[in-house]
């Protein structure tokens, strides 16, 4: 049974949704607030409100309670007039669906992102082992921060839904893509801690410059452990990436893992794209 | 003393230079070869100690030792080499082309503080 939040639903669309799921699944609903717990669930469906500007915020903020969770967002349009989804979309909407739209396709595209992301196999393990490690312990010895590892899931989506993130580009026998993306307050709180410094005398220039070398540390230790074996790799000059909801484009047909890190009780991501050689030379 | 730090990171320039001034060091930092370089130049021979991250723009840190190396004004100046690249084969080519110790990060400020001790035994 899977759980499904609707959030400021009006009874003509909790009625859809009812039809939609047919009792299947549990739904609960709830009014949008501040601080929504979004643990546990599958899918949130939002009702879209009259102010698009108001929308575009109700769905950063549970963007932001997803916690780097794949949780679908459906915003549903319940008036009868055709809105831009693009907006929507951009802010971290999954999909945006219109009560004029014919309920099966509706079900069938619901029920399309219900279907759970894949876990890493067994051997996938093995070289995803060597980047959780590591990641730990570069912000225990930086930081003196306890790093839990708390969940990995594979994603072919391109979103990443947080402020700052490090990218390191991967080149030589395996090639990819590994990228760190951290709220600010926590990217803060980590570059803070590591230059034993007040939160605030850190400056946005030093958590962008604290990002780039958390990813350049986590990809240069890790690549000694792949020495060997197709997964080696070699790095270049990492990068940084600023804002809400940015996009980083991935090798094609090679599925993303998306580990999950937990620091207190905030959390931050690592995703690890790469394409291991097929052949030794 | 006066040491030289070389890191495209500010961030880990001032972790460097917080631990360097901890026992006596007075840092100038540079961003990268280039900078280690010019800094060199103008030292009028006053740097004791150099401190370099491998990878950063314009000119990397093998190349700064390198350049050291082959000047008879900087060859004798020792270099820590301080890198996220971990290799043991890294970190013989360091080592070969002049280094006189290498820190791996991620690193603690007493575990940077031993390898300055020791590149400084060394020399």
């Amino acid at each position: 049974m899977k759980r499904i939040l609707g959030i400021d639903c009006s009874p003509k669309v909790e009625k859809v949704v009812s039809g939609l799921f047919g009792g299947n699944d549990d739904v609960q609903y709830e009014q949008f607030h501040d601080g929504i717990a979004l643990n546990g669930y599958q899918m949130i469906i939002l009702e879209m409100g009259r102010n698009q500007e108001h929308v575009v915020q109700q769905i950063c903020k549970l963007r932001y309670a997803c916690n780097f969770q794949n949780i679908p967002i459906i915003l549903i349009n319940a008036r009868k007039k055709d809105i831009p989804s693009q907006p929507y979309i951009i802010a971290g909407a999954t999909e945006v669906l219109s009560l004029s739209d014919p309920l099966p396709a509706c079900r069938h595209i619901m029920n399309g992102y219900l279907i759970p992301g894949r876990e890493p196999l067994e051997e996938e393990f093995e070289y995803l082992d060597p980047f959780i490690k590591n990641t730990c312990h570069i912000l225990q010895t930086m930081a003196s921060i306890h790093v839990e590892f708390k969940k990995v899931y594979f994603s072919n989506t391109i979103r990443i839904f947080g402020d700052v993130s490090g990218i390191m580009g991967l080149s030589g026998n395996a090639e990819g893509t590994l990228v760190v993306t951290f709220y600010w307050d926590l990217a803060k709180a980590i570059v803070a801690k590591m230059m034993g410094m007040e939160e605030g005398e850190i400056d946005a220039e030093l958590i962008h410059d604290g990002v780039s070398e958390i990813i350049n540390m986590i990809s240069g230790s890790t690549k000694k452990e792949f020495v060997g074996t197709p997964y080696h790799f070699e790095i270049s000059l990492p990068s940084v990436v600023v804002g809400p909801g940015h996009q980083i484009g991935y090798l094609q047909n090679t599925s993303v893992a998306v580990l999950i890190f937990q620091v207190g009780t905030q959390s931050f991501a690592l995703h690890v794209c790469i394409k291991p050689k097929t052949t030794l030379s | 003393m006066k040491a030289i730090v070389a890191d495209d990171s500010r961030l880990i320039r001032g972790i460097i230079e917080k631990t360097a001034a901890s026992i006596g060091f007075e840092a100038v930092q540079a961003g990268n070869g280039r900078e280690a370089l010019s800094l060199l130049e103008a030292s009028g021979g006053e740097i004791n100690l150099v401190l370099l991250d491998w990878n950063m723009p314009l000119v990397s840190g093998i190349d700064v030792i390198r350049k050291m190396r082959g000047d008879d004004r900087f060859k004798k100046i020792p270099v820590l080499m301080i890198s996220t690249e971990s290799e043991e084969d890294r970190i013989q080519e360091a080592i070969r082309a002049g280094a006189q110790g290498y820190l791996t990060k991620p690193f603690t400020a007493d575990q940077l503080t031993d390898a300055i001790h020791q590149v400084l035994e060394k020399h």
